[in-house]
């Protein structure tokens, strides 16, 4: 059988060595699942094997022969494409141009584009995903998880013999997830070699025969999935065991007699959402379930004063909200978390001190200006509190992992004890640790009586945190489950909008 | 309706353009006259040659305020090489090493945008200052006007009574259609600006990308200058002085994004027509004198609301 095989690989960036002699073998028609919390050199390796980088040592071969390492045209051309987590695509292109470029077709010598059987091949690909996407569309105008069927689309296009895939669910809701589950099933009976990179364990139990664990740039265990417990293999990835942090019972046993933080009132914007009636109180989680662009985001916006909203009203703390805005809802006491970090919750290339203390700059305003010593106080205080792996507060955000990043996200606001957090997918595309974490301080958010609006595509999470869920479907409110009444088949059924749940 | 002639800029452009063209053809008819069209089309044709290339070099995240500088050295080291008291080369040798001397000055931009990593806005910034002073020291306080009737012919001359200008002008326009969309590498300079990261992850080559917008630029200023400037019969250290702002005002004007990815010929030809028009239309609607002095300040305003229109689009796109 055909199999892609490195042999001791290694890679270091500065000092720290992020792969040290990773030796992996990854057959076609097998679906291999390479597991490993962030900063454990899975990226390295993903970016070694697509030609993006090139490794110090170490030699990677196709069927036994030896690959020429550091061009992504090379590893394409014989099949090896990888899809990178978030969806790597030109926004201001449409489809074809995303699947073609770097690899546009062209007769006489690149002076003349075959647009139309460019055209036509793109059809057949999106067919053969079951995808019908307009093709003139600019694709920075699609949903995400539209744009991350570009991106496989882009992958399969080739002859494709490995496919790499790099947290393809982060941004995908059940549903998309199982369609993508199909088609990676289907590729691999076609004889395709998938290389799966996942956080989320079920789905690696659900698809792979075959798990590898990295751990700080070392292959720790290749085994069969079989032969492996999901505990087991958490504890290989943090080589440690965690106990993922499950909800105590509310503190408050009747929560809902506090006074609520937050009331919305027949809250509208065509086309996004409507007549939306929400109330949250005083140390309660409320989760808000739904399929990716049932309007949660958009509601999350209106609250925190990025978005008009048309009619309805927001109360809090039993007042009503007038001219609205995002300054406005950081004074009140809201903080948001966005859904995309990177391009909304942090300045990348700043410190991790000035990301962590940018809301609240104001309070480090001296007599001649910001007084830096206090400021250097209050970051380390936060650093070690939230457990921020950083070498120095300067270090820039940039520099960070995902898990360390969305600490940040979280702890600029936390200092500032607002009584309400918005955190939208606070956990996408977090690795494990950083996960129950991340988790943790939510709970604790909520203890310290702060309510919590919760915005998740995983239903484990939504389910193990919220006090009440929120069911969001095509911008209505399709229903509101208690914590103990909720499981999973139940926010599903109610996340499906009717045409959907009608046709089989 | 407004954003939607805001996002289809040339469609918007151009309706502003016909109600301009009716509103000053009705106060003073001698706008729409053979001889007047004609004489904003010749204007216009070394900015719409040269916006051809700067609009690639937006498109593909970066920026070129050196053209104007460009134009100054290439006008004095064509009118040094082909002058009867100077070096006297044939015109031929003398347009090919103007040519070469334009791709030069280009590919030296984008050397140092893409292989040194110096931002393009201080690279073009620096090279319109230094390449100023070049030219000065060219033409070292001296004027050249014995410009052979060969290179005269260039700027004077006409083929089917149609100017020499206008016809290149045609043909660069023609290429540049073919280049965006018949071509591999039109296709990839989108790319790149709009997605620097992915573009690398696609396995394109960046550098090389940056390298020809700016290269081709210089080649397009070359060409433009060729044109425009033995139009004259003098030629001295201020050519092309501003050149550069009305240039990345027309292609800015004419929908292309400062932030790279987005932009369309049709728009940016659009800019040109409307920024080459206005001092015109300021003289025929015969407000007296000083009603010309404010063709610079409503130059400035076009950009301003060409900005605000993008701000405008994008926060109303969902």
């Amino acid at each position: 059988m055909p199999s892609l095989t490195t042999q001791n690989l290694s890679k270091s960036y500065g000092g720290t060595h992020a792969l040290k002699n990773v030796s992996l073998k990854i057959h076609a028609g097998d679906i291999h699942a390479l597991c490993g919390e962030n900063g454990a050199g899975k990226s390295t390796l993903i970016k070694i094997l697509s030609g993006v980088e090139t490794p110090d040592q170490g030699l990677v071969q196709w069927n036994g022969n030896h690959l020429s390492l550091g061009k992504v045209h090379e590893m394409e051309s014989k099949g090896i494409v990888a899809v990178h987590q978030e969806p790597v695509v030109f926004p201001d292109l449409n489809i074809v141009d995303n699947l073609y470029a770097g690899r546009e077709l062209s007769s006489g010598m690149g002076t003349w584009l075959n647009t139309a059987s460019m055209k036509q091949r793109t059809r057949d690909i999106l067919d053969s995903l079951g995808e019908d996407l307009p093709l003139n569309q600019p694709v920075g105008e699609m949903a995400l998880a539209q744009r991350q069927m570009v991106s496989i689309a882009r992958a399969l296009f080739n002859q494709c013999r490995i496919l790499i895939l790099d947290e393809p669910t982060a941004s995908l809701t059940t549903r998309e997830s199982d369609a993508l589950f199909k088609t990676v099933i289907s590729l691999k009976n076609q004889g395709v070699g998938i290389l799966y990179v996942s956080h989320r364990l079920e789905e690696v139990f659900q698809l792979a025969q075959c798990i590898s664990v990295l751990r700080d740039g070392i292959l720790v265990s290749t085994q069969s999935s079989n032969d492996l417990s999901e505990d087991a293999l958490i504890q290989q990835m943090v080589g440690r065991k965690v106990a993922y942090p499950s909800r105590q019972q509310p503190v408050n046993a009747d929560i809902t007699k506090n006074k609520p933080v937050l009331e919305l009132k027949a809250l509208s914007r065509t086309p996004a959402y409507d007549d939306i009636h929400l109330k949250i109180h005083a140390g309660e989680i409320l989760g808000m379930s739904g399929l990716v662009g049932a309007g949660r985001s958009e509601i999350a916006r209106a609250i925190f004063g990025i978005d008009e909203f048309d009619t309805g009203e927001i109360l809090f703390n039993g007042k009503k909200l007038q001219n609205h805005s995002i300054r406005k809802a950081i004074d009140l006491g809201i903080a948001m978390v966005p859904e995309d970090r990177q391009r909304q919750g942090l300045a990348l290339p700043l410190s991790v001190e000035t990301n962590l203390l940018l809301p609240s700059l104001n309070a480090f305003q001296g007599m001649t200006g910001l007084d830096r010593s206090q400021m250097r106080s209050m970051s380390g205080q936060l650093i070690s509190k939230l457990g921020i792996k950083t070498g120095s507060p300067d270090n820039p955000a940039s520099a960070l992992s995902g898990g360390n990043q969305q600490k940040i996200v979280l702890g600029k606001w936390i200092h500032q004890n607002p009584s309400l957090f918005i955190l939208d997918e606070p956990t996408r595309g977090v690795d494990v640790g950083a996960k129950s974490e991340v988790h943790r301080m939510i709970i604790e958010l909520a203890k310290q009586g702060s309510a919590v609006l919760l915005i998740s595509s995983e239903l484990p999470e939504i389910l193990s945190l919220s006090d009440r869920i929120l069911v969001i479907a095509k911008g209505h409110v399709s229903g509101e489950l208690a914590r103990e009444e909720a499981n999973q088949e139940k926010l599903l059924k109610l996340s499906l909008p009717e045409e959907a749940k009608q046709s089989p | 309706m407004i954003t939607y002639l805001l996002r289809h800029r040339a469609i918007g452009l151009f309706l502003f353009i016909g109600l301009l063209t009716t509103v000053v053809s009705w106060i003073n008819p001698a706008f729409l006259s053979a001889q007047n069209l004609r004489d904003i089309a010749v204007q216009a044709a070394p900015i719409c040659i040269i916006s051809c290339g700067v609009m690639l070099v937006l498109v593909a995240g970066e920026i070129d305020i050196s053209v104007g500088s460009m134009m100054g050295v290439l006008a004095a080291s064509m009118g040094i090489m082909v002058s009867a008291s100077r070096a006297q080369l044939p015109p031929h040798v003398a347009i090919a090493l103007t040519l070469l001397i334009g791709i030069g000055m280009g590919l030296f931009n984008g050397l140092l945008v893409a292989y040194a990593g110096v931002p393009s806005i201080i690279v073009t910034l620096g090279m319109l200052t230094a390449l100023r002073g070049l030219t000065e020291i060219i033409m070292n306080g001296a004027w050249i006007t014995d410009l052979p009737e060969e290179i005269r012919f260039l700027g004077t001359g006409t083929i089917l009574s149609v100017p020499l200008s206008l016809w290149t002008t045609a043909g660069v326009l023609a290429m540049t259609i073919w280049l965006i969309h018949r071509t591999p590498i039109g296709r990839r300079i989108y790319a790149t600006g709009s997605n620097p990261q992915a573009a690398q992850l696609a396995g394109l080559s960046i550098k090389s990308i940056k390298l020809f917008v700016f290269a081709w630029t210089g080649l397009l200023t070359a060409v433009a200058t060729l044109v425009s400037v033995p139009q004259l019969s003098v030629v001295d250290s201020g050519i092309g002085v501003g050149t550069e702002l009305l240039v990345v005002t027309c292609v800015v004007v004419g929908g292309t994004s400062v932030n790279g990815g987005v932009g369309t010929l049709s728009g940016v030809l659009c800019g040109v027509a409307l920024m080459t028009m206005i001092s015109t239309v300021l003289i025929f609607l015969k407000l007296g004198e000083h009603a010309t002095y404010w063709s610079r300040a409503i130059q400035g305003l076009f950009i301003l609301g060409a900005i605000l229109a993008d701000h405008w689009i994008s926060n109303h796109k969902k």
